[in-house]
């Protein structure tokens, strides 16, 4: 356990994960004065060492597709900036429709990436192979291709990030619980936890899937939900997939690491085991089999090396929470990421630093406030691209 | 454990000689031969009829069978790509290197990308498809068919019960009254669904086969242990093998070596002794040598060298010299000439099992293991799975067949309540942690130190990572990819606990526990594929 070494935060961030992290290194960036990120497990115990590393500029509304846009360009810079390499590799984004309805989800997002100025692509089957040679056209209908979007390797991410911020003298308590939220005239002035309490101008909540329960430590009720995703990985093999594949119908992703690991799942939550830990069951290796080799008939043979599991924090409209609680000054979400926290987070976090500093943002806040979902009348239209 | 029968590499057996099968490794192409002989290391992966990575060493041939080598060019033995070996004494830091200048970034990851990765794509000669799973229901299945898994067999059908017995190797001999399924290894033990007719489900699978789904009442888990490595200079280098290695792979009037050094002062170097008699030129162990080991060795005329540390492995295509230093500092390093290295100082338990059921684990100080925590009657925390033999802490045989017996009556009586009173965990230190400390301050070398095998990853990523204030075994996992190879970590993380226990100055089990992830062993996707569907028939 690192405890805490001083009473008295500017900021004080629940959960280390990417997010926090992020978070922190730029409020310690803009001078936001002390800033402590809390976190009960190691560094990476959450989402986000976990994931698929996918980072993609391909979504059905404009404001994500830019806000993406922005992050692409903060990963590609990611290796300058950080010590360490995320190895953030542009092998573009396929999406598979297998139904006329697909085709026209995907024709929307291509609209939508368009209008960002990328450089979004339309597909036929029959264009398919020169991005993915390996996969079995059997009732793929279109697809669209992206490709700017990427994968990257996520641990370098944590820890580039968690040692700038140490660097620029934030502090990162590892294996410290956040038991509660301290108010005072209405007002988040610090925590509880297992290293006795903090005082905080400022606490952030980014707990990733268990975000709802630290808004619940403040008295706050929130729609957010934990989701179970189970993903896998393969033996490595030598190089022969270069984008991330998505298959619609199924939620099917999966893409080919720089290690040559096929990494993927299926993204549909899965039924059982919220909150049972983070274990893997037959029933997703299974079915998540079936489809992949559906798809590759050649993979048949190759083995699954492991399989692991980790929680969306999800939403009713699929984006983000980020901002102040309206029903409690000092007390700021960023949570709600769903199943692109990670890909998010450089572009993100700029935002959430800047709630914390009381100045404002670029997001919509139908799109993206916590108050969204307190004024049913301001709910915007869902995320419609959710898997991967 | 079982006697091994003697394995007759080459003789009337296509496919490669294990004994002189060569590969290479992933990143600095490394010269590699075959190491653990049971099916869990990365050393004796070939291409068979257009399928990557299948395990030499558990693979039937048949005289058609097309053999390739992987990961090297032009052959396993001449490999110009093993350059890179040379080119970076210190190893390729792909955590910190490769960022700058920006425009180089395709480049980098093209190059990058090409070493990583071990066999290519399938092309199989064959086809081969998604096979559908076959279920078993049962009341008690019993994993393993060794000692322990044959007595504990032996006493469920002696008290009228029909277990089914599932063995991984081929040949395992029938057990009367019971159903032995062999050839099959068990893979994944999910948490058992209490309040269903058969709350295990226990997924096994046959190489290159199909799988098999058993629906139990009760599990006994007999899967016996492994061997140890050890971490030294040049413990990669060929020539250096486990004692199941020697085993499996080397028959014992001709092995593959001539004068080997066995590592260990134990039961199970005394069995090398015994195995190889003439071919034993030393007996080195980390600390201090059985009286029967010292006995059999002077018998046959072979110097001792208790408490001494193993340096390095020397020599280009294979060991040729290991490099010593008695232990408690200070004393001068000499060498003897070796062409093998037989690993024998350390037992494992196969533990995956239980921790993947969710059984309580405990660390035991004298195997240097976690294993799970058991019962009288080898009973875990997880009402229903028993333990028998060596994760039950049999040390031998007779003992085995204690525990099988013992753990068979509790699962014909309905077992004991789980409560877990017996046997508190034996306190003290295992001789590895003070070795590895005077290891350490021994300034490790000559040349590289790969710590995991599987991935590359040499020891002065993972000083580094510690330097850098990451701690914890699983933090050290994920930063320096240490057990993330085809291994699973079986051959690096259990001495990684004990050089972090060093370097982080505290005892072993707060460095943390070895997660094991399923599957227990690589499972294609075409048997996991085959699979029932849940709530449905079978595809
Ligand atoms: C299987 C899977 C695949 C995914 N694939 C992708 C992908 O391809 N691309 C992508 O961008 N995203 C992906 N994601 C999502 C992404 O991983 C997450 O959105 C992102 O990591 C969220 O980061 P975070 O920091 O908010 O959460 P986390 O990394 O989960 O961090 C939250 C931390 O808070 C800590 N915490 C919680 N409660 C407390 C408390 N009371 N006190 C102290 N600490 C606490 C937790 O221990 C945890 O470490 C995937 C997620 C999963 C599970």
């Amino acid at each position: 356990m690192t405890p805490p070494t001083r009473r008295s935060y500017r900021v004080a961030i629940v959960g280390g994960g990417i997010v926090g992290l992020f978070t922190a290194y730029h409020l310690l960036r803009a001078g936001a004065g002390p800033v402590v990120v809390l976190e009960r497990g190691f560094l990476s115990s959450g989402a986000s060492g976990r994931n698929g590393g996918g980072v993609r500029q391909q979504w059905d509304t404009r404001a994500t597709v830019r806000l993406m846009r922005e992050a692409v360009g903060a990963w590609k810079r990611f290796g300058r900036e950080f010590g360490t390499n995320v190895w953030f590799r542009q092998g573009g984004y396929l999406f598979l429709a297998t139904t006329p309805d697909e085709v026209g989800r995907l024709h929307k997002v291509t609209e939508a990436v368009r209008a960002e100025g990328l450089d979004g692509r339309l597909l036929d089957a029959t264009d398919v192979p020169r991005h993915a040679p390996a996969l079995s056209l059997d009732g793929v209908l279109g697809a669209t291709f992206l490709r700017t979007d990427g994968t990257l390797y996520p641990f370098p991410g944590v820890w580039g990030v968690y040692e700038a911020v140490r660097a620029l003298g934030g502090e990162v308590c590892l294996g410290v619980e956040v038991t509660g939220v301290r108010i005072e005239g209405g007002r988040a002035v610090g925590l509880t936890t297992s290293a006795g309490p903090v005082d905080a101008t400022t606490v952030v909540n980014a707990a990733g899937g268990w975000s709802a329960d630290v808004s619940r430590l403040a008295g706050l009720a929130v729609p957010n939900v934990a989701s179970r995703h189970e993903i896998l990985a393969t033996e490595p093999l030598k190089p022969f997939l270069d984008p991330m594949v998505i298959r619609l119908s199924d939620g099917l992703y999966f893409s080919q690491t720089m290690r040559g690991e096929v990494v993927g799942g299926l993204a549909v939550p899965h039924p059982t085991g919220t909150r049972a830990g983070v274990p893997t069951s037959v029933a997703f290796l299974g079915s998540m089999s079936r489809s992949l080799v559906r798809l590759v008939p050649a993979l048949a043979p190759v083995g699954v090396l492991r399989a692991w599991s980790g929680y969306y924090d999800d939403t009713p409209d699929g984006f983000p929470v980020i901002g102040e609680d309206p029903r409690l000054p000092g007390f700021v979400h960023a949570n709600g990421f769903s199943g692109h926290g990670f890909m998010l987070s450089p572009a993100s976090s700029k935002r959430v630093a800047k709630a914390v500093m009381g100045e404002p943002t670029d997001l919509d806040p139908a799109q993206f406030s916590p108050g969204r979902f307190l004024d049913p009348h301001r709910a915007a239209t869902p995320e419609g691209l959710q898997p991967g | 454990m079982d006697p091994a029968p003697d394995p007759r590499p080459g003789a009337g057996a296509p496919g490669p000689d294990l004994r002189s099968l060569r590969t290479r490794s992933t990143r600095y192409h490394r010269p590699r031969a075959p190491f653990c002989g049971v099916g869990y290391c990365t050393n004796c992966l070939v291409r068979v009829n257009g399928v990557p990575n299948v395990r030499a060493c558990r693979t039937p041939f048949a005289p058609t069978d097309r053999v390739e080598v992987e990961n090297a060019w032009p052959s396993s033995r001449f490999d110009l790509l093993a350059a890179f070996d040379v080119v970076f004494p210190h190893g390729i830091d792909t955590l910190r290197g490769f960022r700058r200048p920006a425009f180089a970034r395709g480049f980098y990851q093209r190059v990058v990308r090409r070493l990583a990765g071990t066999g290519a794509l399938p092309t199989p000669t064959r086809p081969v498809g998604t096979a559908p799973a076959r279920t078993i229901e049962t009341d008690v299945v019993i994993v393993g068919a060794g000692t322990a898994g044959r007595a504990c067999a032996g006493a469920v059908v002696g008290a009228g019960g029909r277990p089914v017995v599932l063995e991984r190797e081929p040949g395992a001999a029938a057990v009367d009254g019971a159903e032995v399924v062999v050839g099959t290894t068990a893979v994944f033990l999910p948490p058992p669904v209490l309040g269903r007719p058969f709350p295990f489900q226990l997924i096994a699978s046959a190489p290159g086969g199909s799988a098999t789904e058993v629906h139990a009442r009760r599990v006994v888990v007999a899967v016996g242990g492994y061997d140890a490595s050890l971490w030294f200079a040049g413990s990669d280098r060929p020539g250096v093998l486990t004692a199941d290695g020697a085993e499996r792979m080397h028959p014992a009037k001709r092995p593959g070596f001539h004068r080997a050094v066995v590592f260990g002062g134990g039961p199970r170097a005394l069995e090398m002794l015994n195995r190889f008699p003439e071919h034993v030129d030393a007996v080195v162990a980390p600390g201090t040598i059985d009286p029967d080991v010292s006995r059999r060795a002077s018998e046959l005329d072979i110097p001792l060298y208790p408490r001494t540390l193993v340096l390095g492995a020397l020599g280009r295509s294979r060991v040729e010299r290991v490099r010593l230093t008695r232990r408690g500092g200070s004393s001068p390093t000499f060498e003897i000439p070796v062409d093998a290295v037989v690993l024998a100082h350390r037992r494992l338990p196969h533990a995956q099992l239980f921790f993947q059921a969710g059984a309580r684990m405990a660390w035991r100080p004298d195997v240097g293991a976690y294993s799970p925590a058991i019962g009288a009657c080898g009973e875990t925390s997880v009402p229903g799975l028993f333990a028998a033999g060596e994760p039950a802490g049999a040390a031998r045989p007779d003992d085995a067949v204690r525990s099988g017996e013992v753990a068979g009556a509790a699962v014909v009586a309905g077992g004991p309540s789980p409560s877990l009173p017996v046997a508190p965990a034996p306190e003290g230190r295992h001789e590895l942690e003070g070795y590895y400390q005077e290891w350490l301050a021994a300034g490790p070398g000559p040349g590289k130190v790969v710590v995991c095998p599987c991935e590359d990853v040499l020891l002065p990523e993972l000083l580094d990572a510690t330097d850098r204030g990451y701690r914890g075994i699983e933090v050290i996992k994920r930063y320096t990819g240490l057990g993330t190879g085809l291994c699973q970590g079986r051959y690096c993380l259990p001495d990684a606990l004990f050089v972090l226990a060093a370097r982080e100055r505290r005892p072993v089990p707060e460095v943390g526990y070895i997660t094991q992830r399923p599957p227990v062993v690589p499972t294609s996707l075409g048997a996991l594929a085959g699979l029932p569907e849940p709530g449905g028939p079978p595809p």
